[in-house]
């Protein structure tokens, strides 16, 4: 060890310093020529950590309601194992060649019209020879369009029966208002194709204008205020991103996105795998309220509202009114202090020894009292505060429940 | 009169021809350069000869130039050699520049921030050429550093070279010594994983312990009551700023000091009380140049070159996920060289062992050369010092020892194996439960109590058995719902255990042979305790390991498992309740009408009490290009 730190000659020092230089130089040298495949090599084996992190976070967080195996929950939330989200679009790939085919027919009739009017020009009759000529080129534009309309049949039948494998998918969600377009039963028409662009695949159907993974990033950190309103059983998406006020760090939301994007199968995609997803994304299809059947409203018509109350047993709970009464519709905004309408605290009391009191409210219960002023807030404004202040939409913005709840709940008073 | 309207060097050529202006130019340039040696006089040096113009010209850049003029122009023959020094303190100096140069380098790519500085290192390492080697080199050249400095004040001790007059070159170094080691602790943390949070957090808590300044120290520390943004820029400042700044003033105190006083030479090698390190005999004068020179150059390329040769072979730094502080990791420590403390503080009171023993340790070190005036160097006549520096090193070796998880920390024995099993990369080492190849993990339902039959029987039987055995006592169901309740999908749950297909998969088959292993050294922890993998396929190239565990409850008070008078662990049994009847089996009603209820053992199938069966279950997903198994 003495000899060999110690290196007695001048020359030998030298000499073994250079040495070491010059190996270290060489090391470094080939390390750096190894770099891009190194580089590359940690690039895959964090994207496999990130996909591993997140599969654990999906699993904890988001299996709830999107499903273990990623095919959703009924009327919960939307598959994410699914060939729609990932764009795979069979039905579009035959609409796509009807789309074709039709206007290949439209040019092909185009030239056997010009052909016949070359034809028939009484200026400028053609000679025999052309007219020959003409006739079989007709004949084989004929040939053409009768190839194209076979096309069109086969894709049709071909959507028929893509459809009909998909039928379990529909039922799911698949292409909501689907049916109103078959019903049409234009299959071939522009109003097929423009559904089918609009809904043949989930970025299609939201309208987005990015890549997959910005949408997957985007929801994930915002969340998914409509959902609770599309899906009945769903408490809606929340903002997963600190950012947003959610939990997760922005490097947990690119591992979850990573983790949902690994479902991704490309092009081995199948129609049966649409059959595997549990609930579809149920876009709003007008760009304003979800499809399906929406609660009825109360409307206005005071008289009926209580008999409908009596005959399907509703009963108001005086707690979910509390709460509708003072978040979801905001009255006590202004009915508090009784500065802008009349004050919440003591209603009860004011309306029977007061109101009622009044001989137009000749015959009136508490009960219709109430529905009458939150229903149809302008047939009688109390003295002392301005007509007109108090929103008369009311009676569409509710629900028989909602409105027996803020009753019940008023009636606490 | 010159050739050009001004003096120029074509007037030397004029003068002396072409040749001879160019030759005498260089030579000019080169003692200009060197401060003092011209081409010849470096030629005599690198060729060993000695010095032909008189006064010595090697003497010069020691007196006239920057670089040398700290460096002394001559050592002793005696301090020259591997022995008394061992280079330490040489070897000090070159990694305070070899972590400046490579910590420069790392700071291009490094934003202080808690949302960015994770991401950055995972850009150095998969976007920066060389940027994985340089972050191994400068971690490793920070522990490197860590250890030669303490080895340094060691060797220090054991030479008395603190003794008169070097007592303040004595307190200069330890001082450097603290600044190292808050240097390498604040570097801990700016990967900002969750290693480097963790660590952080442990160490910094100790200030916590100050009395009534405590919590204001900390605060101070860490910029918030946790760590987060402002800690991570306060320890970043620390680390590049504030801490090299003091480090670079005391280094050039310390050598300062080194060098006014000379470097003390071998105890044995002066008389008792006499300090002859200053008048060095010229047959014994080693001069810097060319000796030491050429010494110096040969030990810095050799010294990169083996940590290069380390980086590239033997050691990379660790980056762990992630910094969560809402997820502990089981088994944190402090770095290696504060877990003395760590190990101290398990002594009990956070105070004293964690502020004011570190402290008064330090102080006695400060103190040293005061305390100890006796003025004679040689062993034979320091025997108490240099028992208490063996003392010195004992104890800090057990305390460190201490420090470690595995000391007097009481982690449940179940969650300690699955997480021996199955730990993600730390310290160059894994679980080895990840280590499976992606190939191996057959999906399927695999139970350690294979390993536990008669040896007649295959494992196909044994298995059979098995599976019968907990269909019937309903622990197969119970982790059953042990694992739905971990959301494994419904279709993935296993029917029955299979064989594991040892054939097919020898890696997996060695995992299952480890855990029934483990598990069958707690015996009294886990009383009739079997062990199961769940493997199932989650995505393309996704694969999930659920590990059990389900075994006997046994009574455990104060983290020791209670034991009846037979030696044996005492077992939990279940209850259940059951209406209360009278003496004539008719239900007991009470006031409310209600049917009065008892509490009592319940009895299996065949009227043995049941003992309460518990289970434990923790999971992980691997990817094919995870290469945990590389």
């Amino acid at each position: 060890m003495e000899r060999l730190l110690f290196i007695k000659s001048i020359e030998g020092r030298v000499l073994a310093g250079i040495t070491m230089f010059v190996g270290m130089m060489i090391l470094i040298g080939w390390v750096a020529i190894n770099e891009e495949a190194r580089m590359q090599a940690f690039v895959r084996q964090h994207t496999g950590r990130s996909i591993e992190r997140g599969a654990e976070l999906f699993a904890s967080l988001c299996s709830e309601c999107h499903g273990e195996e990623g095919y959703g929950a009924d009327e919960r939330a939307p598959g994410l194992n699914n060939p729609h989200l990932f764009g795979y679009d069979p039905v579009g790939l035959q609409t796509a060649a009807i789309t074709n085919a039709n206007r290949a027919l439209v040019r092909l009739n185009k030239d056997i019209e010009s052909l016949s009017n070359e034809m028939i020009d009484p200026e400028n009759p053609p000679s025999e020879e052309r007219q020959n000529e003409i006739l079989a080129e007709i004949a084989d534009l004929e040939t053409q369009i009768n190839e194209q309309q076979l096309a069109i049949e086969a894709a049709v039948a071909q959507r028929i029966e893509i459809l009909g494998a998909l039928s379990q998918a529909v039922e799911n969600g698949l292409f909501p208002l689907w049916d109103t377009v078959v019903d049409s039963d234009r299959t071939a028409d522009n109003e097929v194709e423009v559904f089918f662009n609009n809904n043949g695949t989930r970025l299609a159907q939201v309208g987005w204008a990015g890549d997959l993974r910005g949408y997957i990033i985007t929801t994930l950190i915002h969340g998914r205020p409509g959902s609770a309103r599309v899906y009945p059983s769903s408490t809606g998406m929340a903002a997963w991103s600190q950012t947003a006020g959610g939990p997760l760090r922005q490097d947990e939301i690119e591992d979850l996105a990573e983790y949902i994007l690994n479902w991704d199968k490309g092009s081995a995609w199948t129609t049966e795998d649409f059959g595997a997803v549990a609930q579809y994304g149920k876009p709003l299809a007008d760009g304003s309220l979800p499809t399906g059947p929406q609660p009825e409203k109360v409307g206005d018509d005071v008289l009926g509202i209580l008999a409908r109350w009596e005959a399907d047993e509703i009963v108001g709970s005086p707690t979910s009114g509390e709460l509708l009464y003072d978040a979801r519709f905001g009255c006590t905004d202004c009915h508090r202090n009784g500065a802008s309408a009349p004050d919440t605290v003591g209603t009860l009391a004011r309306i029977q020894n007061e109101r009622l009191a009044e001989a137009r409210f000749a015959g009136y219960t508490v009960e219709q009292y109430i529905v009458e002023s939150i229903t149809r807030p302008g047939d009688y404004v109390v003295d002392g505060y301005s007509s007109g202040l108090m929103p008369d939409n009311f009676g569409d913005r509710m629900t028989d429940q909602q409105l027996a709840d803020i009753v019940s709940y008023i009636m606490t008073q | 009169m010159t050739i050009l309207p001004f003096p120029s060097f074509l007037d030397d050529v004029k003068a002396k021809g072409f040749k001879k202006a160019v030759f005498e130019g260089i030579d000019d340039s080169v003692e200009r350069l060197t401060a003092g040696l011209n081409v010849q006089d470096l030629r005599e040096a690198f060729r060993g000869e000695a010095a032909s113009r008189r006064p010595n010209p090697r003497l010069t850049p020691h007196a006239d130039g920057f670089w040398l003029h700290m460096r002394p122009s001559y050592f002793n023959r005696d301090v020259t050699g591997m022995y008394p020094s061992f280079r330490l303190g040489w070897l000090s100096s070159y990694f305070v520049f070899f972590e400046t140069i490579t910590g420069l380098l790392l700071m291009l790519w490094y934003t202080p921030a808690p949302e960015i500085a994770y991401g950055d290192m995972l850009t150095i390492l998969s976007n920066v050429p060389l940027g994985q080697l340089m972050r191994d080199m400068h971690r490793l050249g920070a522990e490197f550093m860590v250890a030669v400095v303490a080895m340094h004040m060691m060797r220090t001790w054991i030479t008395g070279s603190y003794k008169k007059p070097r007592q303040f070159t004595w307190f200069s170094g330890l001082l450097l010594l603290v600044i190292t080691g808050f240097l390498s602790f604040s570097g801990y943390l700016l990967p900002w994983d969750q290693l480097s949070l963790w660590a952080v957090t442990i160490g910094a808590s100790m200030a916590e312990a100050t009395p009534v300044v405590g919590d204001q120290v900390n605060l101070l520390l860490r910029g918030a009551p946790e760590l987060g943004a402002n800690g991570l820029l306060r320890f970043y400042l620390l680390h590049v700023l504030a801490l090299p700044a003091l480090l670079f003033v005391f280094f050039g105190v310390h050598y300062y000091k080194v060098v006014i006083h000379g470097h003390s030479l071998p105890p044995q090698k002066e008389n008792i009380g006499e300090d002859s390190a200053k008048r060095v005999p010229l047959d014994k004068r080693v001069y810097f140049i060319p000796d030491m020179l050429t010494y110096e150059m040969f030990w810095l390329g050799a010294t990169t070159f083996i940590i290069t040769v380390l980086c590239i072979w033997f050691y990379h730094a660790p980056l762990e996920n992630h910094a969560d502080p809402q997820v502990t990791p089981l088994g944190t420590t402090a770095p290696w060289y504060f877990l003395w403390i760590q190990g101290a503080l398990k002594l009990g009171d956070k105070f004293f062992w964690g502020v004011a023993f570190p402290t008064i340790a330090l102080g006695g070190l400060a103190l040293l050369p005061y305390l100890d005036v006796t003025p004679s160097r040689r062993y034979a006549h320091r025997r108490f010092m240099l028992t208490i520096a063996m003392l010195l090193i004992s104890v800090t070796t057990i305390l460190s020892y201490m420090g470690l998880a595995k000391f007097a920390v009481q982690t449940s024995a179940e969650t300690e194996i699955v997480h021996e099993l199955t730990f993600e990369p730390a310290h160059s080492k894994v679980g080895i439960g990840r280590t499976i190849p992606f190939d191996q993990m057959i999906v399927g339902a695999y139970t350690t109590a294979q390993m536990h039959g008669a040896d007649e029987m295959s494992a196909n039987d044994m298995i059979a058995e098995f599976n019968a055995e907990v269909s019937a006592n309903g622990q197969f169901e119970q982790m059953i719902q042990e694992l739905k309740d971990q959301h494994l999908g419904a279709n993935q749950l296993p029917l029955r255990f299979r064989s594991i297909p040892a054939d097919e998969a020898p890696t997996l088959m060695r995992v299952m042979e480890e855990f029934s292993h483990h598990l069958d050294a707690e015996p009294t922890e886990l009383p009739n305790v079997w062990g199961a993998l769940v493997i199932t396929d989650n995505q393309a190239g996704l694969k999930r390991l659920d590990w059990i565990v389900s075994w006997d409850s046994v009574l455990i008070e104060g983290g020791e498992v209670q034991m009846d008078e037979a030696g044996e662990p005492i077992i939990v049994m279940a209850t259940e309740d059951v209406p209360m009847v009278d003496d004539d089996g008719n239900p007991m009603m009470d006031e409310a009408g209600e049917p009065m209820m008892e509490e009592r053992t319940k009895l299996d199938a065949e009227g043995n009490p049941a003992p309460v069966r518990r289970i434990y279950s923790d999971h992980l997903f691997i990817h094919e290009a995870a290469a945990y198994f590389d």
